[in-house]
């Protein structure tokens, strides 16, 4: 019977997704994306009101207003989408995972309509670099600490065939001491607090920290709780951010190569 | 099928000798406080849901003015909800044999009640108190801790084992570590904003919380949900309940070291996964059930191709799953390990898949339908050993039949909208219940102005987790985690 198991295993049909087409893809996250050429004061206003989490708002500097989009506090409910009117749209691509806090804010001037762009530089889709991020192990403890476990589905996911985190010698591990990156999911409740110190006190450093989904970068529709504490960042030290309600394992892959590329002194690399 | 009692001990004590008659089940006590218009705001009201004869959901509820008698000693079902009813309203429950705080840990200040107490600035307690485990005393015995963070990509909680050698004489859980105050975010939300706080109640099941959120709204409103959404929710919830399960009895393999079967079947759980981003743009059917319908339709020339992806994920996973019961080293690992016996199921109220694997035959979608299962028939399986394989079966079965009711949904989808408007005003209170991948899952809420005055939900995982403990005695330790997987409990939908 396992002989038929490991015979069907390699009859079964290639499924392992290029890494050309994970990077940065946002399919399936219900992400906002907007057009820019299409934005209108009244669209602006209609979907600034229609934002459960304050994730867009409206800035005024040096007397122009800008539209400011914060993907930290999205939680992917598409309400932009449904009242934007065809200036939003569900994003094809977010390269905005793994970055800095700041980096998650995308503006775009009202009047001009044109986005204030950032120098964030994107993600190099070339195979070669990814070699060169993980040429060595990189070794991942997870830390759930009060997520819902949408993003932990995702997490696990990671390790199915069709994204397979090993080929990039990414693995997961049981003991946050034999950990160089704690990726770290939920709101941080009360009752979580002080394990996720913990953890974080025994990795060795150096050691690299991602806040992960709506709740660890910005505490998510959890955010105002008298039983949680707030995001990540307000317990330990965070080193990136993977924005998404829950983020894709697209994303995911994205944002944990994006940090080794910010912090490759950090990853345990001569 | 709601009774209002306006006496307090009266009301109690016949919730008491309901729930001591025969076929009778404890479906969840909790507490809510009138805020009316009729001035009586502050009062506060325990309520007993109580499921009668497997057909019909009686409420009782009366006025809180003192301690209440506990239900625990007529049902041990009733000893987490007394606990959490002490926690959120300060309820004293008489009687009560475990009178430990249940949601808050050590950090928590006694006599900060969060639904009847200001709690927006509560102090926090460095109190290095110890919570009270049960000690197993005697030769040998050796407590081992484990958690709350554990080994893998799990959620967060503490298991505390009592061993000689390697056999397990004790288990205590301590949960709600991912405890976030969730029915309390509830309270003035606008209704179309209550569904995004019921998706994040367990990731995993959204869909389920979504619809079972969002019939009780329309419930209490009256409003009649379009039968092309009613087709389109039932197609979400049996795609989800196929992937929790598939998913389910791969990691069962896992388990026991059976990696292609773990592999194969995780990727037949992806391929589902995108047929849902294909088809509905959304990996687990977050924000397509709103009140009033849903948000988006599946247009008729997609139907066969979706059709034949659900046909051929299942054809797959029940290949491998032939296979695996087949396989003699799964069915020594499976067999006989981790027994809840029926009697403990009855006295817990186990819902579920595990209800069902301990010869439990209940099924919120046969016996308290709503929506398009009012017109279905569907089949219930069933198996009496209580084991881990019996719990694998049930899993095994169910995809099967999921995939049935998919299937005859999609060959006769009503025509019409998906959606229609509910309007964000009212005063009224439902029910609703709906059977996740992991049993019975209930949205209680009342309405206020057009806004959540209260919500209460009753998860499946905070019914189930206390029954885990009584299938390990016996047992030994390093066959926990497989014993945990095939109940498959949440966390977070726990402890919420």
């Amino acid at each position: 019977m396992i002989g038929d198991a490991v015979e069907r295993s390699l009859r079964s049909p290639q499924v392992l997704i290029p890494v050309g087409e994970l990077l940065s893809n946002a399919a399936g996250s219900r992400m906002p994306d907007v057009q820019a050429d299409m934005l209108t004061t009244e669209i602006v206003r209609r979907v600034v009101a229609a934002c459960p989490t304050s994730a867009l708002k409206v800035d005024e500097s040096g007397g122009r207003e800008y539209l400011v989009l914060n993907y930290g506090d999205c939680i992917a409910c598409s309400r932009c989408i449904a009242a934007g009117s065809g200036a939003f749209r569900y994003a094809e691509k977010v390269d905005r995972c793994g970055v800095g806090k700041a980096a998650l804010v995308r503006r775009w001037d009202i009047q001009s309509r044109t986005e204030v762009v950032q120098d964030e530089p994107a993600l190099s889709q070339a195979a070669e670099q990814i070699r060169s991020l993980v040429g060595r192990a990189l070794n991942i403890r997870q830390v759930d600490a009060g997520s819902c476990n949408g993003c932990e589905a995702e997490i696990v996911a990671l390790t199915n065939p069709y994204y397979d985190l090993e080929r990039f010698g990414i693995h997961f591990v049981a003991s946050p001491k034999h950990a160089d990156m704690l990726l770290v999911t939920g709101p941080v409740t009360r009752n979580m607090a002080a394990a996720l110190k913990n953890a974080h006190d025994a990795v060795p450093s150096p050691k690299l920290v991602v806040a992960v989904g709506a709740c660890g970068c910005g505490g998510g529709i959890f955010g105002g709780s008298h039983a949680v504490v707030g995001p990540v960042d307000a317990v330990i030290p965070v080193d990136g951010y993977i924005p998404g309600c829950p983020p894709t394992p697209k994303m995911l892959l994205t944002g944990i190569l994006q940090v080794l590329r910010a912090f490759p002194s950090r990853s345990r690399r001569p | 099928m709601t009774e209002t009692v306006p006496n307090n001990e009266t009301g109690v004590s016949r919730a008491l000798d309901l729930l001591r008659s025969a076929n009778t089940r404890l479906v969840s006590i909790f507490g809510s406080i009138d805020s009316g218009s009729t001035g009586d705001s502050g009062v506060r009201r325990v309520h007993h849901l109580i499921d009668v004869n497997g057909r019909e959901y009686r409420m009782l509820s009366s006025p809180v003015t003192g301690p209440i008698p506990s239900a625990t000693e007529v049902t041990p079902a009733a000893a987490w909800y007394e606990r959490e009813l002490h926690d959120q309203y300060g309820i004293e429950c008489d009687g009560h044999p475990d009178p430990r705080p249940l949601l808050f840990h050590e950090n928590w200040p006694e006599n900060v009640h969060p639904m009847i107490n200001d709690v927006s600035h509560v102090p926090w307690i460095n109190d290095e108190g110890q919570y009270r485990f049960l000690r197993v005393q005697g030769n040998g015995v050796c407590e081992v801790p484990v958690g709350p963070i554990h080994a893998g990509i799990i959620e967060p909680g503490h298991f505390r084992f009592s061993v000689v050698g390697d056999t397990v004489l004790h288990l205590e859980l301590r949960h709600f570590y991912t405890h976030k105050g969730t029915e309390k975010l509830f309270e003035n939300a606008p209704l179309m904003d209550g569904v995004m706080i019921a998706e994040s109640v367990s990731g995993d099941n959204c869909f389920s919380h979504a619809v079972a959120y969002c019939q009780a709204i329309e419930t209490a409103l009256a409003i009649s949900v379009p039968p092309r959404a009613q087709a389109i929710r039932l197609i979400g919830l049996e795609l989800e309940r196929m992937m929790a399960h598939i998913a389910d009895v791969g990691a069962l393999c896992g388990d026991v070291g059976f990696s292609v079967p773990a592999a194969y079947t995780a990727g037949i759980k992806e391929s589902l996964l995108q047929a849902s981003t294909r088809y509905f743009g959304t990996r687990f059917w977050r924000g397509m059930a709103v009140p009033g319908g849903v948000t988006r339709d599946l247009a008729s020339a997609e139907t066969g191709e979706f059709g034949r992806m659900v046909t051929a994920a299942a054809r797959d996973f029940a290949r491998m799953a032939r296979l695996i019961l087949h396989t003699s080293s799964v069915q020594n690992r499976f067999e006989s390990t981790g027994i809840l016996t029926a009697e403990i199921a009855r006295q817990l109220a186990v819902v579920g898949p595990a209800a069902r694997a301990s010869g439990i035959r209940i099924d919120v979608r046969r016996d308290h339908p709503s929506g398009r299962y009012r017109n279905l028939n569907v089949d219930v399986p069933q198996y009496k050993y209580g084991d881990v394989l019996a719990r694998a079966r049930v899993r095994i079965d169910e995809t099967a039949i999921s995939t049935g009711l998919i299937l005859e949904t999609l060959k006769d989808l009503p025509a019409g909208s998906v959606l229609v408007p509910v309007p964000p005003s009212g005063n009224a209170e439902a029910l609703s219940a709906v059977e996740s991948p992991r049993g019975e899952l209930l949205y209680w809420v009342r309405i206020r102005d057009g806004k959540i005055a209260r919500c209460h939900i009753k998860s499946p995982s905070f019914q189930n987790w206390p029954a885990l403990p009584l299938a390990m005695p016996g047992n030994i330790i390093a066959d926990f985690p497989l014993i945990n997987k095939s109940f498959n409990l949440s966390y977070s939908g726990c402890d919420r």
